[in-house]
């Protein structure tokens, strides 16, 4: 680990330098991600539907209404759904991926780390048009494969339930790369000795898995595990607008996803309000977790 | 070892083939007579490039490609530049309050999306900037990758040189610029790629921003192609959706090492 004191000819800067440096970037800050922050938890006491001049305050009626609401249960069930989801397919998934990629000639690795990239490369909203032609009923491939196996496929869209899981699936496919890479990188990056140490006191197998790999792995699963949690919703929000707009009957759509509907759609700009001020706090837990992991100075973060 | 090396390949190209099998339908699609769609589960069904022609003349798609290309560029300049300079102040100098200004950089990142948009969305119309290219722009220069990777490069970078440009006077935009900067070019072509291809995927926010036709961008155009009379037209659609998805696996495929690197160091780097 590389020290953090600086040369003594290193500290001598004019002192306004580094704030001027940093005032480009921290004005678009400021305008787009803080002043929405703070505006957000103002406009949640309030009713308003973005146009009319007035804006009444309404205390916390907004929250009282979400919490009292059986369909605002439903969508935070939903949420955790695509969570749940998302740990299987950019968690589990791109993890055991990485290590079998891991077991093959490096020039091999080369080439299913572009492979599995690609689909990050492609916008979200063309690839989920591509999805709604594999998933159309009767007609589109995924149908006419299943009739081939003799199994008549579900309406993959448009049944309740399979139409969660389907959109998830999209999201999964679209960022699985991006966690496979990162994977790799961490399990690219343990220290060789060690494992080369452990090989030869005989651990094997499923105990050098589970003895050595684990342990030293545990950064890159923390990490991980925290993106792919707080990335999900993000993920499937263009899948889910694309392919169902929420449908049918609301069962694909999430907390992300249902503020966007109630600020853009329904232009109940309070309501909207509320549900990102909730969304804030439920991230507030892992933000504060993930911020601790990346600016640690032990090797465990990445700095 | 050798058996189990073959397996393990032959399971991960199935896996790899799985992945891009969406592709290989949307460009046999594209390619399909009309009459041949939905003919056969497979891909492909047959060559002709009338969906390509049909679209490229029914559709301003040279104009979309414009628009996208203009925000995509201002975005991705604009995101290099801005933290270009924040990340060098973060080596540069030892200052008060520097680990709490940080920390707005990395929080920001995790901030979702759809929180913003509606108070950027309000900035934006005010500010009567709809429909035009700052205000399609600038609510997306919210630089907190590039500050966390570029700061994180930086402070990989030999402290003898810097010292040593240092001490000859080479000090504020010199040495960012002169010796900094192109020391680290591979990282910066990464950064501002990464950058350039997110915008080019961009859809929620030009979809809000950007509603008039011809300020539409490739990903909306599709959309409201797909919505409207593209709905039904498999073929023009999908023609439509690889010429808007084909600049940035372009870009990918002829940069792939150094982005994915890129990638990689901004995950876990022990």
């Amino acid at each position: 680990m590389r020290s953090r004191a600086l040369g003594e000819a290193w500290r001598r800067g004019l002192e306004p330098a580094p704030y001027l440096y940093l005032a480009p970037a921290l004005l678009f800050l400021g305008l787009f991600v803080y002043w929405p922050l703070l505006y957000n938890g103002w406009l949640s006491l309030h009713e308003w539907n973005l146009v009319s001049p007035d804006r009444r305050f309404v205390g916390l009626a907004n929250f009282a209404a979400l919490f009292q609401d059986p369909g605002f249960h439903r969508l935070l069930w939903q949420t955790l759904l695509y969570v749940l989801l998302a740990l299987v397919g950019n968690f589990a998934l791109p993890l055991l991926l990485a290590l079998a990629t891991l077991a093959l000639p490096p020039r091999w690795q080369d080439l299913f780390q572009t492979l599995f990239f690609l689909p990050t490369v492609a916008a979200a909203s063309v690839a989920s048009l591509v999805w709604l032609y594999l998933y159309l009923p009767a007609v589109g491939p995924l149908a006419q494969l299943l009739r081939g196996l003799g199994v008549e496929a579900p309406e993959f869209l448009g049944d309740p339930a399979w139409a969660l899981p389907a959109v998830a699936l999209v999201a999964n496919w679209k960022y699985l790369g991006f966690h496979y890479l990162v994977a790799l990188a961490g399990i690219r990056a343990l220290p060789r000795e060690v494992l080369e140490a452990a090989r030869v006191d005989g651990a094997e197998g499923w105990s050098l898995g589970r003895r050595v790999l684990l342990p030293l792995l545990a950064p890159t699963l923390v990490f991980l595990f925290l993106s792919t949690v707080t990335s999900a919703l993000d993920y499937a929000f263009i899948p889910v607008d694309v392919m169902t707009q929420g449908g049918p009957f609301g069962t694909t759509s999430n907390l992300i996803y249902a503020t966007y509907q109630e600020a853009f759609r329904f232009f109940r700009a309070g309501v909207a309000a509320a549900q990102a001020v909730l969304l804030v706090g439920i991230f507030a837990v892992f933000v504060v977790w993930q911020y601790r992991l990346l600016s640690r100075k032990d090797g465990y973060g990445p700095s | 070892m050798a058996r189990r090396r073959a397996w393990l390949a032959a399971l991960l190209g199935a896996a790899a083939l799985f992945n891009l099998a969406p592709f290989l339908y949307q460009v046999g699609l594209s390619l399909a007579p009309s009459e041949r769609i939905f003919s056969s589960p497979w891909p492909f069904m047959g060559f002709t490039l009338d969906h390509y022609r049909y679209v490229l003349e029914k559709l301003p798609m040279w104009q979309y490609a414009w628009n996208t290309l203009v925000f995509a560029l201002g975005v991705s300049l604009g995101h290099l530049l801005l933290s270009l300079l924040a990340a060098y102040a973060f080596v540069r100098y030892r200052f008060p309050l520097q680990e709490a200004l940080f920390a707005l950089f990395l929080v920001s990142l995790m901030v979702p999306f759809v929180v913003t948009y509606l108070p950027s969305y309000l900035l934006v119309a005010k500010m009567g900037l709809l429909n035009t290219f700052p205000g399609l722009i600038l609510p997306m220069l919210t630089a907190g990758y590039g500050v966390f990777l570029l700061r994180q490069h930086f402070r990989h970078f030999p402290r003898e040189i810097l010292e040593a440009a240092l001490v000859d006077g080479a000090d504020g935009f010199a040495l960012l610029f002169r010796i900094l900067a192109p020391a680290s070019l591979p990282t910066l072509v990464a950064l501002f790629l990464i950058a350039l291809i997110g915008a080019w995927n961009q859809f929620v926010w030009p979809g809000l921003v950007a509603n008039r036709p011809d300020m539409y961008v490739l990903t909306v155009a599709v959309q409201r192609f797909a919505g409207g009379e593209g709905g039904s037209a498999w073929g023009p659609l999908m023609a439509a959706s690889v010429i808007a998805t084909l600049p940035a696996f372009l870009l990918f495929l002829l940069f792939r090492r150094v982005v994915l690197e890129t990638f990689m160091e901004g995950g876990v780097r022990a």
